[in-house]
C-alpha cells in the first residue's frame, strides 16, 4: 500500500491496526517508492538517463505521485541494478528484470491450480514487495486468473477455486483501503453473474482501485431495484457504472431507471459490458477500457468532471425531492 | 618453478612467462560504440555510458573493438543477440529491443555456409565467447537477404564474456 506512504505515520499505524485485528487479512507489505533523482542514484546514472529508459524500453516504469512526479518501486529498480552488473547491455538487463517480476504470475498460478490459498497469498504477498496494490492487483492478479481460465476453462474446478480465491483478496483488500479523500461519488451497479462470473475479479478490482484514487464507492447488486432513494440520498453519486454482462439488459435498464428516478440525469459509464458488444446500446453513456486501473482513471475523470458542473447550479438535497415527486 | 639447492631445500626461482603477450585492450559503449571519457576504466556498478546511456562500457582488444560509426553487435555463447548498436541497427533494419535474445542466426548468415573451422560463423563465435582471444574474420550476409556480403570480425569481450561482431 504505498498511499500510506502519503498519508503519514498515524494513517499508517490505524491502517495496520486494522490490518492485524483482522482474521485472514491480505498481508500487504509497504513498497518502497523512490523519486527518480533516488533511483538514478542508485543505478548509477543520471536521472536524463533513466527517463531515456523508459521511453526506449518501457522500463522500469514509474508511478505518479499526486503531483505527477515519478515513482519507482524499489523492487524495480533493485532488479534492473542487479541485472545489470553482469548485463551486457541495457536490453538484455531489463530482459532480465522483466523476467524476474514476470515469475510471479506463473507462481501465482501454480498456486491457483495446486488449490493452495495460502501459497497463493504468498505469492501475491510477494508481488506486492515489487509493485504497487495497483500494478500487483493487474498484472499478477487478474492475469494469473485469466491465465487460469483460459487453461482450464471457466467450468472447471481451478476456476471455481482460482476466482472465489481471486474476488475474496479483492475484497479483503477493499476493506483496508483508506477512506474516501475527494469529493466524488460513484455508485457502481454490478451485472456479474457471481463469483465465478470471469468479470467479477474485474469489477472488484474497478471498485479497489476507484476507492484507492480517492472516490466514494457504493457498490450495489443491479439486481436490487426497490428503496433505491434512500441509498443515493445518502450517498449522493456524481456518476453511475454499470459493470459486468453477465445480467440480461432488462434487469439492467430496470436498475437503471430506478437510479435516474432517485438521483436525476447522471453520466453513465458501462465497464465490462457490451464494450464490447455490438448489440447493447450506449446512448450516452462512456464505454471505460477493461483495464482496471485505465477505467478508474477514465471514471474519475468523468465524475471530478460531473461534480464540478454539478456544484455551483445543483442543490442535491433539493433534485432527489424533486426526483422522487 | 622449484628446483633443488646446494643444500637439497626447494626453492623459488623466476621463469619466463608462459602467458600470452598483453594486449592494449579498449573500452567501448555497446550500442554507441563511444569510448568512456579519457578512456578510463569504469567501476563495476557504473557501467552504463554516460554519452549515449543506452548501452553498457565493455572492453575489447584494441583491434577489435568498435569506433562510435561502426555497426556491430554483442552475442553469448549460446549465440543469442545481447546488444545491437545504433550503426547496427540503421543497417540491418531491426530494433534492438526486438532482437535481444533472439538467436544471431535470424540477422546474420554465413555467406559461404559450407564453411568449416574459422571461417564458421557459429564456430568464430562460440570461440570469442568462451575461450580464444584471437579476433577472426568470417564473411556473412543479412539473413533473408541475397546478393549483399559483409565482412565481419569476430573478437572477445566483456565482462561478462561474449563475442563482439563488427560488420565491417
Amino acid at each position: 500500500m504505498e498511499l500510506l506512504q502519503h498519508f503519514g505515520a498515524k494513517t499508517c499505524a490505524m491502517l495496520r491496526g486494522v490490518a492485524r485485528r483482522r482474521v485472514r487479512a491480505p498481508t500487504f507489505v509497504v513498497v518502497r517508492y523512490l523519486k527518480t533523482s533516488e533511483a538514478a542514484a542508485l543505478l548509477n546514472v543520471s536521472p536524463n538517463t533513466l527517463r531515456a529508459w523508459e521511453r526506449r524500453f518501457g522500463f522500469p516504469r514509474p508511478q505518479r505521485s499526486p503531483g505527477r512526479h515519478r515513482l519507482y518501486t524499489h523492487g524495480e529498480i533493485a532488479a534492473l541494478r542487479d541485472a545489470l552488473l553482469d548485463g551486457l547491455s541495457i536490453s538484455s538487463a531489463v530482459s532480465r528484470a522483466r523476467e524476474g517480476l514476470g515469475a510471479d504470475t506463473n507462481a501465482l498460478v501454480g498456486a491457483l491450480n495446486a488449490f493452495d490459498g495460502g501459497r497463493a497469498d504468498a505469492a501475491l504477498e510477494g508481488a506486492l514487495a515489487l509493485r504497487s496494490l495497483d500494478r500487483a492487483v493487474q498484472e499478477v492478479l487478474l492475469t494469473a486468473l485469466d491465465e487460469v481460465a483460459r487453461r482450464h476453462g471457466t467450468d472447471s474446478v481451478q476456476w471455481a477455486f482460482a476466482a472465489r480465491w481471486g474476488n475474496s483478496w479483492l475484497r479483503r483488500a477493499q476493506r483496508l483501503v483508506t477512506p474516501a479523500m475527494r469529493p466524488v461519488q460513484i455508485v457502481l451497479g454490478d451485472a456479474t453473474r457471481d463469483d465465478l462470473d470471469p468479470d467479477a475479479a474485474y469489477v472488484r478490482a474497478l471498485e479497489l482501485l476507484a476507492t484507492r484514487a480517492g472516490a466514494r464507492v457504493l457498490g450495489l447488486s443491479v439486481r436490487g431495484v426497490s428503496n433505491m432513494a434512500e441509498a443515493l440520498a445518502a450517498h449522493r453519486p456524481d456518476v453511475v457504472v454499470v459493470a459486468g454482462g453477465a445480467l440480461a439488459d432488462d434487469a439492467v435498464a430496470r436498475w437503471a431507471y430506478a437510479v435516474r428516478l432517485a438521483a436525476g440525469a447522471l453520466p453513465v459509464a458501462v465497464y465490462r459490458r457490451g464494450s464490447q458488444r455490438a448489440r447493447v446500446r450506449t446512448t450516452g453513456a462512456t464505454i471505460l477500457p477493461s483495464v482496471p486501473g485505465e477505467a478508474a482513471r477514465r471514471l474519475m475523470e468523468l465524475a471530478s468532471g460531473a461534480s464540478e458542473q454539478a456544484t455551483p447550479t445543483t442543490e442535491p438535497t433539493a433534485r432527489l425531492l424533486a426526483d422522487r415527486a | 618453478m622449484t628446483g633443488p639447492t646446494r643444500s637439497g631445500r626447494a626453492m623459488l626461482r623466476l621463469v619466463p612467462s608462459t602467458t600470452e603477450e598483453a594486449c592494449p585492450s579498449q573500452w567501448f559503449c555497446g550500442h554507441c560504440g563511444a569510448p568512456p571519457p579519457d578512456n578510463r576504466t569504469p567501476a563495476p556498478p557504473a557501467r552504463v555510458c554516460p554519452s549515449c546511456g543506452l548501452g553498457l562500457l565493455l572492453e575489447a582488444r584494441a583491434d577489435v573493438a568498435p569506433r562510435p560509426e561502426d555497426a556491430f553487435m554483442i552475442v553469448d555463447s549460446s549465440l543469442h543477440v545481447c546488444a545491437v548498436s545504433s550503426a547496427c541497427e540503421e543497417l540491418l533494419a531491426v530494433a534492438e529491443t526486438d532482437v535481444v535474445n533472439r538467436p544471431v542466426t535470424e540477422l546474420l548468415t554465413p555467406a559461404d555456409a559450407e564453411a568449416a573451422g574459422p571461417g564458421n560463423l557459429a564456430a568464430a563465435i562460440m570461440w570469442a565467447a568462451r575461450s580464444d582471444d584471437e579476433p577472426r574474420r568470417v564473411t556473412v550476409r543479412p539473413a533473408n537477404v541475397f546478393g549483399v556480403r559483409m565482412p565481419l570480425r569476430v573478437g572477445a569481450c566483456g565482462p561478462p564474456r561474449a563475442a563482439l561482431l563488427v560488420l565491417e
